[in-house]
């Protein structure tokens, strides 16, 4: 099967859920089958989910496999310092919108055959 | 005595405080649940109850109390036990009105336990707290209880279990863990089910969108049902829908909210067992259901988990000022760099955010690039102010640009918070005894 040749983002191929506990943030991807979790396991490294988070709340990434969920799960220990009630965002709650920081991630093109 | 059942039927009643209130009471209607739990308490519901009963110490419960409960407790009566942390900080008061009111919406003479205990705020020099605390004001501060004295206000003949802070999923968890018992298995997927169940619609279709289907209608969504799930001695369960429900519960759904607000997936601590979710299997068994297993529990926590809110010194003002019409983002983004200008003159920049609502003022340097001009937007500023003179000037800086910055904006709001921060601690779990207290009494 071919795909065209139009950017591909994660959330073309998976879904996912933010929330917040104190002043932890914590994504959630999750795949539809085995082979887009391997694809999405090989892409959302360490290093490139802790660059997606940087631009917005900077914050040292841990990351857990969950291979019979076919899930991915990334937590920021210190990224909404001083938790929710702290922020300085509008509407204070903008993390149950966090999940897009990875949902949003183009593809790579090699990764899309 | 009668063997106990082997299945128990919970329905997800609400999942904060201001969740919809038809989606139980259609539960309790249905007649086919035997418990309905209502999570009703979140950090900000919390810290707003403490002030309200700072005010007044007969209130300090949810002020919703009587616009969920009267026609939730019309159409349980006896039949099926119903569970709340509604009480907040005052759950013995709140018992005492659901009583009334159970009385007054002609559900009978109701056993109403309110469940104290879990209020530290008069030790918080005996919690090893994670973060420094020093210069803060105390509001208040609550343990997480489990399920023991929710288990216990049952054994005694509870209908309803009025409660402070206990863990989520503990509250999910203590009706089924009396009926059924506390084999470990069993107690594992109560737990596991509990924590799913939380979230009320979100396990259920709400905030799910999947690539390559549709989201649900406006109609759907309107009039989404709340899951139930039905546990089995076994500590497996399935989770479904009302027959004839709107919503959407599949394997990624259950997923997503499996693994929500979770920071270890082979170790998520709740007062009553740390939990294992790297063994679950979702499986689905028919439409809107989905059956799980694998869940698993590893050692009871000596310690208790610790919520305490501190009131820094100051308050954050927060203000918007629209601009709409031909070169309404070039006039934003004017107005937003006056602003920048003419604040940190005063203030820290650390302590300002200046952002445009509708363009940037949710993911900031992550939004995606704007397809076209939009229409409106508005210039969004909060800063943290030492005190009200420095919130005044920061909202007459935004004010004065209707005067002396670009043209044609205005439809100004603000507010003023106080800065509240929220830290974490812990207490071994002896030290926190509980008590009911009955709403006849």
């Amino acid at each position: 099967m071919t795909h065209s040749v139009s950017a591909k983002r994660v959330g073309s191929i998976a879904t996912g859920r933010s929330g917040d506990k104190g002043d932890v943030l914590d994504l959630t991807i999750v795949a539809y089958n085995e082979k887009d979790y391997a694809l999405l396991s090989r892409f959302l490294s360490v290093e490139r989910v802790t660059d997606a988070l940087a631009r917005v709340a900077p914050s040292p990434v841990e990351r857990h496999e969950l291979p019979k969920l076919r899930a991915l799960k990334f937590v920021a220990p210190r990224a909404l310092p001083g938790g929710v009630q702290a922020s300085l965002h509008a509407g204070l709650h903008w993390q149950k919108a966090a999940a897009a920081l990875l949902l949003e991630l183009p593809l790579p093109m090699e990764e899309q055959e | 005595m009668s063997n106990p059942p082997t299945t128990y039927v919970i329905g997800s009643g609400a999942g904060f405080a201001g969740d919809r209130i038809e989606p139980a009471v259609n539960m309790a209607r249905s007649g086919t649940v035997d418990a309905i739990a209502l999570e009703c308490l979140a950090e900000r519901t919390l810290i707003a109850a403490l002030r309200n009963r700072q005010a007044n110490a007969q209130t300090g419960y949810d002020p919703r109390l009587r616009r969920r409960l009267a026609p939730l407790l019309a159409a349980t009566g006896k039949r099926c036990r119903v569970l709340s942390n509604l009480g907040a900080a005052n759950p013995a008061a709140a018992a005492r009105a659901v009583r009334k009111l159970a009385a007054e919406a002609g559900a009978g003479d109701l056993r109403v336990a309110g469940v104290v205990g879990d209020d530290l705020a008069n030790r918080v020099g005996e919690i090893e707290w994670m973060e420094p605390t020093a210069g803060g004001e105390w509001i208040g501060a609550h343990a997480y209880l489990g399920i023991d004295p929710m288990v216990e206000a049952l054994a005694a003949g509870a209908d309803v279990v009025i409660t402070g802070r206990v863990a989520d999923s503990s509250l999910f968890a203590a009706a089924p863990v009396h009926a059924i018992g506390l084999e470990h298995a069993a107690l594992a997927g109560a737990l596991t089910l509990g924590h799913l169940l939380e979230c009320s619609g979100q396990l259920s279709g709400g905030n799910l969108s999947e690539p390559g289907v549709p989201d649900l209608t406006p109609e759907e969504y309107a009039r989404i049902g709340y899951p139930v799930g039905e546990l089995q001695r076994d500590g497996s369960a399935l989770i479904r829908l009302l027959d004839g429900e709107p919503g959407r519960i599949n394997v990624a759904g259950c997923t997503l909210q499996l693994l929500y607000e979770v920071h270890d997936p082979r170790a998520y601590i709740t007062p009553d067992a740390v939990l294992d979710f790297s063994g679950i299997e979702f499986e689905q068994t028919g439409p809107n259901r989905v059956r799980m297993t694998g869940a698993r529990a590893l050692a009871r926590p000596e310690r208790l988990k610790v919520i305490g809110f501190l009131a820094r010194r100051g308050l954050v003002a927060d203000i918007e000022i629209a601009f709409a019409g031909t070169g309404a983002l070039a006039r934003a983004r004017n107005a937003a760099e006056i602003l920048r200008l003419r604040l940190t003159r005063e203030m820290n920049e650390s302590d300002l955010r200046i952002d445009l609502v509708g363009v940037n003022s949710v993911l900031g340097a992550a939004s995606l690039p704007l397809a076209a001009e939009p229409p409106e937007l508005r210039v969004h500023v909060s800063a943290r102010c030492d005190d009200a003179q420095i919130a005044q000037m920061v909202e007459d800086e935004v004010y004065t640009l209707t005067i002396s910055g670009p043209a044609a904006c205005g439809s100004v709001r603000s507010e003023r918070r106080p800065r509240i921060e929220s830290i974490t601690g812990f207490i071994p779990r002896e030290r926190v005894p509980t008590h009911i207290e009955w709403g006849h009494e």
